[in-house]
């Protein structure tokens, strides 16, 4: 199986002798024992037994490893896949589904989950490309698919988006007012692709972690809103909401794993499982259905006050969303007192590398830049390290043209070509969309108000916000691949 | 076998085992590098080589592979400790102008396209670098190539074009080219049994030598679209195909192989202490079935592992290796 | 795209293709087994040097856990006069992940200890890995080998099952 990460995950595997059959063994130490020591014997059912001089004979235990084992360790991450395929994929939705059902029939209603499903506007277009549909008609089906299937909400994450998109900018001027006593305030790094993330904390650690903007990303501030928001709302606790988000990319799979947005007190992830495009898509086919066919039903809002006509939008600036362009604007309003309408993208190197510059008379222009896939993010990477980052936020993501063309996206049908896919998937993104301005939006604001007290609380801190740890190099030889 | 191989000097100096040697554009410096971590400029001196400089310091752990610019003003090395350094000797002594950083861990290979604007390196990683020296002297990371699904031992550029080869524990060889926003792999060229360790272009680089662990040595033909052989030419790319492949001269891996651009003859180093000598021979069909025979075997040519060898690009016939045992020597090939 | 070499005509394979080991199965016939003096107590040497080595989990040496066996050391001269040893163990489970750690140890040991500094290949016996011929090629490439000497942690680890007195 052809791993499904991103680039710069796959380049962080160093596996070379771990075959897709033989899962990661983490080498153990055994303390040494004076004398001799015993043999293992092979049993028939391909266990182990020691058996020491004595003749005793003691079963040896197979070690087993977590996603978390995998994640903290600054080894291979593609063996970390069929960890994930147990404990993140639709047949895992599958299962709570069963469950829940079994409760129903048993009369069971306390032990049943609220099953809440958010999904992505990239995932969206993935499927809208797919099935040949506008965004509207595929959001609207997918809400009724998930709700034949026993799902009890379904939510658009561009909501939380919005809160992703305020707080990045908000990060970024209070950084860009602090870089003169703070020296690693600038560049400003975007937070939202976990595939860098994790690849800058395996490889990078501290030196390039201080620079990431700590803002969430749009899955996890969903993961916030559903666990924490609505479950108040409801009147339940966080662990008995069973929250799935639909996504572009396999890299959130291990985002949502992070155990910075697990709850220790009820046990429980922000976002219990991630399906990508491609794995919705695969449910379709195991229920036989085509997106097509599927009736058209109203998505849900976390608000009850908010209008299901005015659910349906998206955010401006790009099929990564949006970062750079929000962030852009917001700095030159704020920093600069001026207003840019549009912004121009100047490309560089290649079209994953663009630059906008906004100035105004008498101050010193503000840089921005876009750099995407792993060939760009190096040349940043480099260049913050040897102090010669000129750009004062970029919006880094992992994968080459950005969410759009996420390694959970559905793969071309037919003839179509990977490229040609993606532009189909670009153009359809912001196809007769609303385009909404998160800062003007009045549910963003209300939620602000009502949940979170007010911007820059401690509670807005805690919802909107993370940390970035360096991963240790091992220093065990035992499992140092060579 | 018509030739022999003379022992002009035997250069010492290097406190541990030598893994490369590259003769500067103009012939008249060597350079060679290896696990002391140092590199060493060797040049001519009256009638004997000398060493002119060592260069230290630059990396923590061996160096494994030096490469000259075309211009012959830098020099790059290639480290296991995960960076490539540039060298520049515009000031007339060499300065360490850069550190190329990026690669997981140990890089193997580094060269210099023809223009002189691109580099590429390659890693134990399994990826390809290339690199875009700009005008004022900067090296940025233009593409990062995974095609290999191993460890990747050498890379060599096409002597006129921005072609680039790469050879790999996978027991294949890659060819890739710039496509319209990024390089792209544009063939993968099976037929090795093991490791390929070494690769190197004839003069027109219609012609690539390979070689490696299986120990023999493979000659692969490019055949352009529209070619009279009327081999298909998918998606009007140039197809490479091998044409010959010589084996039975070396008992242990083929560890390097050097295409004379003067002579033509091509010369392997290997860890059965040898190096050999071919010499193309006249045949029906050269172009779709060429001839080589042995011209020299030079049995225990170092007194362990030979790990590179290397024709002088300007004089003729002479040649340098290096080995595990410490040693770099010049020869001189001598016809019967 | 896959580009064959057989598909052209006209190839010449001079002789036919032989690996490593064919190469050197071809050396014994041509050479019947006169072991010379010399090569017998090498053989005895090496096989001395590395039944002491300890196995990097367990106290125990390669020859208590049957690891390395005499048959399994072989020491023949190629054509171009080295002397070629073979080394074959078999490592204590299918999957063991340190089989490559005991390879880098054997050769360690011996590059450190035989001052005639003979070609070395180390084999896992067949049949008895999982996948042996992946390591079998790792703990063969000498530029692997090399670099992984460099690296401070392994050099502890090997150091340790190859003068465990000295690390006590």
């Amino acid at each position: 199986m052809a791993s499904q990460f991103s680039g710069a995950l796959q380049l962080t595997d160093l596996d070379d002798f771990i075959t897709p059959s033989q899962e990661c063994i983490k080498p153990v130490k055994i303390e040494r024992k004076p004398g001799k020591v015993g043999k293992i014997r092979i049993e028939d059912d391909g266990s182990y037994t020691e058996i020491d001089q004595t003749g005793s004979e003691t079963r040896l235990e197979k070690a087993k490893i977590t996603l978390n084992d995998c994640l903290a360790c600054s080894g291979c991450i593609t063996s970390a896949e069929s960890v994930l395929i147990t404990q993140q994929s639709q047949d895992e939705l599958y299962r709570v589904l069963d469950e829940n059902s079994q409760h129903a029939q048993a009369g069971n209603q306390s032990m049943m989950k609220e099953i809440v499903v958010s999904i992505s506007p990239q995932a969206r277009a993935s499927l809208a490309a797919a099935f040949k549909l506008s965004i509207a008609a595929t959001a609207h089906k997918l809400t009724a698919f998930f709700k034949r299937l026993g799902v009890h909400h379904v939510f658009d994450t561009n909501l939380a988006r919005g809160f992703s998109l305020i707080e990045t900018c908000h990060e970024f001027v209070r950084r860009y007012n602090a870089s003169e006593t703070e020296k690693t305030s600038l560049p400003m790094l975007a937070s939202a692709c976990p595939g860098w993330i994790c690849y800058a904390e395996k490889t990078h650690g501290s030196y390039i972690l201080p620079y990431i903007s700590s803002t969430k990303s749009p899955q996890q501030v969903m993961g916030s809103l559903v666990k924490n928001y609505l479950a108040q709302k409801l009147g339940k606790t966080p662990d008995a909401i069973y929250h799935v988000s639909v996504m572009p990319c396999f890299d959130k799979k291990l985002e949502a794993s992070r155990t910075d947005f697990f709850n220790d007190i009820y046990q429980t992830r922000d976002v219990d499982c991630v399906i990508t495009s491609a794995e919705v898509e695969k449910m379709l086919e195991k229920e036989g259905t085509s997106l097509s066919s599927v009736e058209d039903y109203p998505l849900d809002s976390i608000l009850p006050e908010c209008p299901p006509e005015k659910l349906v939008y998206n955010h401006a600036g790009g099929g990564s969303g949006g970062y750079l362009e929000h962030a852009a604007k917001f700095a030159a309003s704020i920093l600069l007192q001026t207003q840019v309408e549009s912004l121009s993208y100047k490309v560089l190197r290649n079209q994953d590398f663009q630059e906008v510059t906004v100035s105004a008379e008498g101050k010193p222009p503000l840089k921005f830049a876009l750099a995407y896939g792993f060939r760009n993010i190096q040349n940043i990477v480099q260049r913050v390290k040897r102090g010669k980052c000129s750009y004062h936020f970029v919006e880094i993501m992992a994968c080459p043209s950005g969410c759009n063309n996420g390694g959970g996206q559905i793969r071309p049908g037919g003839d179509e070509t990977q490229k040609e896919r993606y532009q189909a998937v670009e153009e359809v993104y912001n196809k007769e969309v609303e385009v909404v301005d998160p800062f003007y939006q009045q549910e963003v604001e209300s939620l602000y108000r009502d949940w979170l007290d007010g911007k820059d609380t401690d509670k807005a801190r805690e919802m909107l916000h993370t940390q970035y740890h360096e991963i240790e190099k091992s220093t065990s030889a035992l499992n140092i691949k060579w | 076998m018509q030739g022999s191989l003379k022992e002009i000097q035997q250069l010492t100096g290097h406190t541990d085992q030598v893994w490369c040697v590259a003769w500067s554009p103009s012939g008249s410096l060597l350079a060679s590098c290896g696990g002391d971590k140092t590199i060493r400029i060797w040049g001519k001196e009256g009638d004997s080589w000398v060493c002119k400089s060592v260069l230290m310091d630059a990396h923590t752990r061996t160096i494994r592979t030096v490469s000259w610019s075309p211009c012959g003003q830098y020099l790059a090395a290639a480290s296991f400790d995960a960076t490539t350094s540039i060298w520049s000797r515009k000031s007339g002594e060499f300065e360490c102008l850069a550190t190329l950083e990026g690669h997981e861990n140990e890089v193997k290979c580094v060269g210099w396209a023809c223009t002189g604007n691109l580099l590429a390196t390659c890693a134990r990683d399994k990826s390809v670098w290339i690199w875009e020296v700009t005008a004022d002297e900067e090296f940025e990371c233009a593409s990062v190539l995974s095609t290999h699904t191993q460890d990747v031992k050498c890379v060599k550029w096409h002597p006129t074009s921005e072609l680039l080869a790469s050879c790999s524990y996978d027991d294949t060889i890659r060819l890739y080219r710039e496509a319209s926003d990024d390089w792209e792999s544009c063939a993968m060229l099976k037929g090795h049994k093991s490791t390929v360790w070494s690769l190197d272009f004839d003069k027109d680089g219609h012609r690539l030598a390979s070689a490696g662990a299986d120990a023999s040595l493979k000659i692969w033909q490019e055949y352009e679209p529209g070619n009279p052989e009327a081999i298909a030419t998918p998606d009007n790319i140039p197809v490479w195909k091998c044409v010959c492949t010589i084996a039975g001269h070396h008992e242990r891996p083929i560890y390097s192989v050097s295409w004379c651009s003067l002579s033509g003859n091509i010369a392997t180093a290997s860890g059965d202490d040898s190096l050999c000598v071919y010499k193309e021979t006249s045949s029906e069909d050269s172009k779709n079935a060429p001839k080589f025979e042995i011209a020299v075997r030079q049995k225990g040519a170092h007194s362990e592992d030979v790990n590179c060898v290397c024709w002088n690009p300007v004089q003729e016939g002479m040649l340098a290796s290096c080995s595990d045992d410490g040693s770099v020597k010049i020869w001189q090939l001598l016809k019967e | 795209m896959e580009y064959l070499e057989s598909s052209v005509d006209g190839e010449r394979l001079v002789p036919s293709f032989m690996d490593h080991q064919s190469l050197n199965k071809f050396e014994a016939e041509t050479q019947p087994d006169v072991l010379d003096s010399e090569l017998k107590v090498l053989q005895e040497t090496i096989y001395d040097l590395i039944s002491d080595i300890r196995d990097p989990e367990k106290a125990a040496s390669l020859e208590d856990l049957n690891v390395v066996s005499e048959e399994g050391v072989t020491v023949r001269r190629l054509l171009t006069g080295q002397v070629l040893a073979s080394i074959e163990f078999v490592p204590t489970v299918p999957h063991c992940t340190l089989a490559s750690i005991i390879g880098l140890s054997i050769r360690s040991k011996l590059d450190q200890s035989l001052p005639q500094k003979p070609k070395i290949d180390i084999f896992i016996k067949k049949g008895t890995h999982d996948t042996a011929d992946e390591i079998n090629k790792q703990i063969n490439d000498k530029e692997r080998i090399s670099a992984a000497m460099e690296n401070p942690n392994l050099q502890k680890l090997v150091a340790s099952c190859t003068d465990p007195e000295a690390m006590e």
